[in-house]
Formats: structure tokens, sequence, C-alpha cells
């Protein structure tokens, strides 16, 4: 039973993090229809750089944030702008697929270039703490990852819901033409959303290395359950992306015990089978999901 | 991307009779003869075991990216999990030799049926969704593949790799097995090649290509379109997986992290977008540029990561600059030569009208898809 309660309570607390990389990969859908292969490689590059912040200066790995979100913010701009601005419209979805994926495959490269293929990890005073609640026992650094994704994913649901940009990203998710024809300069708006995305994985990067062992080719690990959530919850929804994330992530944890590390993955594989079998639409409620 | 109707406005240009397109059909044949007696001529030269080693590797690859191009080609569906089937193909025949005691090119054809067997489910869940959504059911499938051999260790040897017996006996040196598997490789890319063209003439890839074009169209039009693809899946996994099974025998050595790799599958992308999915011969001219490509970085580079680097930064140049690849902007810079490409006019002002008149919806079509789907979501909301 104990064991039950604590892969329980571990599936949330990684039901969370899969939530806020979610809730990314949605925007970039949302907004150009694309699907972002590289965000996981972000997503481990931005815990590489926690891990290099906190080696270098001591400092909590925390800090690293005040950099790495604006910088990703930035990128996510340029990114959009400069490169999937330039793809033609009639192939954008394919051809934004593969060339995220180059990008993928460009910041793994560089990755084992800089920092080696060495399995890295970050060692931090409160490392091994943990404390029980219920019969479970839960480290903290993971409780500090949660909080990490919790806070960020309302901070985005709030910009989403009450801020000017955030109906504007809105608008421009639901119809670009009609936000266009309201005066919603679409273009810049898309570039924003994809900042903010890519901001995300700078968020979820940092919550991952705090109580992960990180290596180059990690982000492919990431990237095949993060794409089945998304389709699971239905492309373009920000909180069926949540929910399938949290119901999956709890999924994955459970499982672990009667089907060991490995196996338990498989569940997402699965259930994005099944689901693009008998529900290709997705689960909670996307309207994008057949267009694509 | 260029619609279907571009083609057929080049090809009625073939058939004018004058000599400059006698002379460019000419020099086409000749080049693609020189090609073909070059690659059946290089082992003779007496390339040493080791060049001839990369020569098996760049068929290999020529095999595969032409096996992908089934689907891509003709459909447009870019799959980055065909690595799945030339590590399945290569298990199978690995597994038939070792547990069922199967003589190897038996095994082999076997290898290709079983996987074209096991791609009906896997095609018909993942070809029910379009565009992106079809390209991330391929990369899962190729990251539950690994998930799968690497778990199930009892049966496919786990991390620890299957050792595949050699088709030829002791007897048989290495340079020698190098260049009998040189020349299997070219029969098994010769057959693919003759079935591609055979598919591209018929009615059945003019419907494929329909479906490329505009899906939904294509099945107003009455053309079974989940059916059609299905069965160019089937094909084109069955000739990945014979591909891969080949390369097992010659390997000898299966290992789950090198069978089952993203980067085996994105190579097939790569080399077939490069040399150009819509031409019979672009996916393998691309293989022996990529495939040259990685053997030189591999060589150079050695260990380090960097070839990643090389590679996604091709890839990127090559979707961003020149997505329809090489053999098609070539014969865009031919055509200049043509006739019909001078400074004067050699149509009618009918035909040109015709001809603007159809253009015209043509250069819309963007904004006609982006309607549709405002349409949907009104009707979905």
């Amino acid at each position: 039973m104990d064991l039950v309660v604590q892969s329980l309570v571990l599936g949330i607390l990684l039901g969370g993090l899969y939530a806020l990389l979610a809730a990314g990969l949605t925007l970039y859908f949302g907004v150009m229809r694309v699907v972002m292969i590289a965000h996981s490689a972000f997503l481990i590059l931005a815990a590489y750089l926690a891990w290099w912040f906190t080696s270098t200066t001591g400092l909590d790995p925390l800090l690293s944030l005040l950099f790495t979100v604006p910088l990703f913010f930035v990128t996510g701009v340029f990114v959009q702008r400069v490169l999937i601005a330039r793809l033609k419209p009639a192939t954008l979805t394919m051809m934004s697929v593969l060339l995220t994926f180059a990008i993928a495959l460009m910041i793994e490269g560089m990755l084992g270039f800089v920092f080696s293929g060495t399995q890295r990890r970050i060692q931090l005073p409160y490392s091994g703490a943990s404390f029980e609640i219920f019969g479970a026992r839960i480290a903290v650094v993971k409780l500090i990852a949660f909080a990490l994704a919790a806070v960020a994913l309302a901070a985005l649901y709030l910009v989403l819901k009450a801020t000017r940009f955030g109906q504007s990203l809105r608008a421009t998710i639901q119809n670009s033409e009609a936000a266009a024809l309201v005066g919603i300069d679409t273009k810049k708006v898309a570039g924003y959303g994809f900042g903010v995305g890519l901001a995300t994985a700078a968020v979820g990067g940092t919550a991952l290395a705090l109580d992960a062992t990180i290596y180059p080719s990690l982000h492919w690990h990431w990237i095949g359950p993060l794409m089945a959530i998304i389709v699971v919850g239905g492309l373009g929804s920000v909180p069926g992306a949540a929910a399938a994330a949290m119901v999956l992530g709890v999924s994955q944890s459970l499982l672990q015990i009667p089907m060991g590390t490995t196996w338990a993955q498989t569940i997402f594989y699965i259930v994005l089978f099944a689901t693009l079998v008998f529900r290709p639409h997705g689960f909670f409620g996307g309207r994008l999901a057949q267009r694509f | 991307m260029r619609n279907a109707s571009d083609t057929t406005s080049t090809r009625s240009t073939d058939r004018g009779d004058s000599p400059v397109v006698r002379v460019i059909r000419g020099v086409q044949i000749l080049a693609v003869i020189a090609a073909a007696v070059g690659v059946l001529v290089f082992p003779l030269t007496g390339p040493g075991p080791f060049i001839l080693s990369v020569g098996v590797v760049i068929l290999s690859y020529a095999c595969m990216a032409t096996g992908w191009n089934f689907v891509g080609g003709f459909t447009g569906y870019i799959s980055l999990g065909h690595a799945a089937f030339t590590g399945l193909g290569g298990y199978a025949v690995g597994l038939l030799i070792l547990r069922a005691d199967v003589p190897p090119w038996v095994a082999l054809v076997l290898a290709g049926l079983i996987v074209a067997a096991l791609s009906v489910p896997i095609g018909f869940a993942s070809l029910r969704v379009r565009g992106a959504s079809f390209v991330i059911m391929s990369l899962a499938l190729v990251l539950i593949m690994l998930l799968v051999f690497q778990s199930w260790s009892d049966v496919t040897g786990g991390s620890n790799g299957l050792r595949v017996p050699r088709p030829f006996g002791p007897e048989v040196l290495r340079p020698e097995q190098h260049e009998r598997f040189y020349y299997l490789h070219v029969a098994l890319l010769v057959i693919m090649l003759v079935v591609w063209w055979a598919i591209d003439r018929s009615r059945f890839g003019a419907g494929l290509k329909a479906i490329r074009e505009d899906e939904d169209k294509a099945q107003s039009l009455g053309i079974p379109t989940f059916n059609y693809k299905l069965s160019v899946y089937v094909i084109s996994a069955f000739f990945t997986a014979l591909a891969g099974g080949l390369y097992a025998l010659w390997f000898g050595f299966l290992d789950p992290i090198f069978q089952f790799s993203i980067l085996t599958g994105s190579y097939m992308v790569l080399m077939s977008l490069l040399g150009g999915i819509r031409s019979l011969l672009g996916p393998a001219l691309g293989a022996a540029i990529v495939g040259y490509a990685i053997e030189f970085f591999k060589a150079q580079y050695g260990d380090t990561q960097f070839h990643l680097v090389a590679l996604g930064l091709l890839l990127g140049l090559v979707v961003l600059f020149m997505p329809e690849g090489i053999l098609p902007s070539l014969g865009r810079l031919v055509d200049r030569l043509r006739p019909s490409a001078t400074s004067i006019r050699e149509e009618s002002a009918e035909d040109l009208a015709n001809k603007n008149a159809a253009a015209e919806p043509r250069a819309q079509d963007p904004e006609e898809t982006e309607t549709v789907l405002v349409d949907d979501n009104g009707r979905h909301l």
C-alpha cells in the first residue's frame, strides 16, 4: 500500500513537469501548426545550462532561470520569425517537423561536443533530503521541481487568460485570419507565442536538472512521451495537454510497480496508438487535431 | 512545392522534336548509363576492403532511402521512423537463422514478409492521421521498438546484441564478402527502382500522387485513399526490411541502439529530400552524397558528436532552401535551355490564357486550405 501511495505521489510530481512541457508544445502547435521536435532538446539544453551554472559559480541552479528564461524566450522568437516563417505554408507542417528535428540534432551534437557525453548530475546540499507524507517518502528536490512547474503553469494560465497579449494569443490560436481582421498582429503574436513556449522548456529543464542525471541524448526519452501527451490531449488545447500529462504521468508511475521502469514507458505509446485508432481527435477536446 | 500539373506541362515539352530537347534527353540517358556502369565496375577497380565496405554502406543507405521513398515520395507522408522496419528486418533475419535454423536467404525473404505483415496494423493506426501526427507516430514506433528489443533480452539478446551468422562459408574471405554483398545490394536496389518506376507509371501511382497533392480532393474523386496509402506503406515496409535484413547479414551484429536509431530514420529522410523525393533516382543520389559525407565525418572527427551537428545543419539547409531536392532543381535549370523557355514564346495566346487560368487557383492554394481549416473549426465548435 505504501508503495502505491509512493508511486501515486511521484506520478503526480512527474505529471506536473510533463504538463508544463506539454503546454509549451501546445502553444507552438496552436499558433503555427508546428510540432516542435526540438522542444525536449531545448529542455536538456536548459538542464545543462543549469548544471554548468551551478558547477562554475556554486550558486543554486534555480538562479540560472534568471538568464535562461529570457534567453530561451528570445531564441523562440528568433526561431519562429527567422526559420519557421520562411517555410512555405502548403508544406509547413511536414517541413517544420524536419526543421525542428534538425535543430534538435544540432543541439544534441553541440552538447555532446562541448560538455562530452558524460552523465552529469547537480550536487546540492539538499539533494538527499526527503520527508514523509502518508507513508510516502518524497525527495525535497522533486517537490521543488514540481512547485516550479506548477508556478510556471499557473503563470502561463494567468498570462493566457488575464492579459491582453494572452487574449490575442488565444485569438490567433482559435482563428488566425479572424484575429488578423480585428487588428491583431498575428505574426508578432506567433513569434511571442513561440518564445513563451520555449521559456517553458527553460523552466522545465531547470526543474529536471534538480534531480535527474542528464546526458546529451536524453531528449529522445522525453520527446516520445511528450508527443504522446499532446496527441492524447487533443492538439491545441492547453488544459487537455495538462490533463493528459497528469493521467499518463500517474499511470506510468503506478505501472512501474508491476512492470518495471522500461516496460512502464510503453504505456505512452500504447495509449498513443489506441488514441489514434479510436479517437484521432484526442480525448480532451482538441478541435485542431484532424486538420494538421 | 510544385503541383502535379507542373509535371505534365514539362512532359509535354519533352515530346517536341527540337534538337535541343533530344540532346538533353541524350545527356540524361548517358548520365544514368555512366552512373550505372560506374557502380557496377567500382569493385573491379581494386579499391581495397575498407573503401569497398564504404561502398556497401552507401549502397545499403541507397536501398533504405529508396524503400522509404515508396511512402515519402508517392504520398508525401514523411516517416521519420522507418528505422523501425530496417531494425525489424535485421532482427527477423537474425532470429530466424539462429532460433529456427532457416537458411539465410530464405530467412531474408521471410523477414521481409513478416515485417510487411507487421506493418499492416502499424500502418492502419498511423495512416489514420496526417501531417505532423503521422510523423509523431513514426517516431514513437522507433522508440517503442527500441524499448521492446532492449528489454526483451531472452529473445533478442537485449543490449548485448545479437550475432548473425555469415551466410557464406568460412572459405570466403572478407574482401570477397564485401564484393558479394556489394552486388547483392545493387541487385536489391535495381529491383526496388523497377518497382518504384512501375508504380510511378501506373494508375495506382497516379492515385498516390493525388493523395500527396490534396488528399481530400483525391478522396472526393473516388480514390480509395486509405487502401492506397496502406498498400504503399506495406510495400515500403517490405523493401525497407529487406534492406535492413541484407545489412544485418553483411554486418553480422545487431545492437538495438543502432538498429532502432532515430538517426538512421532521419538519414533516410535527409537523403531522399536532398536527392528529390519525386524522382526515381533522387534517394539513391542523396544516399551517395550523404552516405559519403557521413563516412567522411566519422573518419575525420571520429567519436565526437560533431557529425550530429553536421547532419542537423545539412538537414536544416535542405529543408529551408532546397525542399524539392537536387534532381528537380537540376531539371528546372535544364528546362531553361528548352525551347519553351526562350524569350520568344512558342505558345499561342490561348495556351497562355489557359495556363494562367490554371495557375491562378493554384497560387491561392495555401489560403484555400487555410479557409477549409477555419470552416472545419467552425463546425467542430
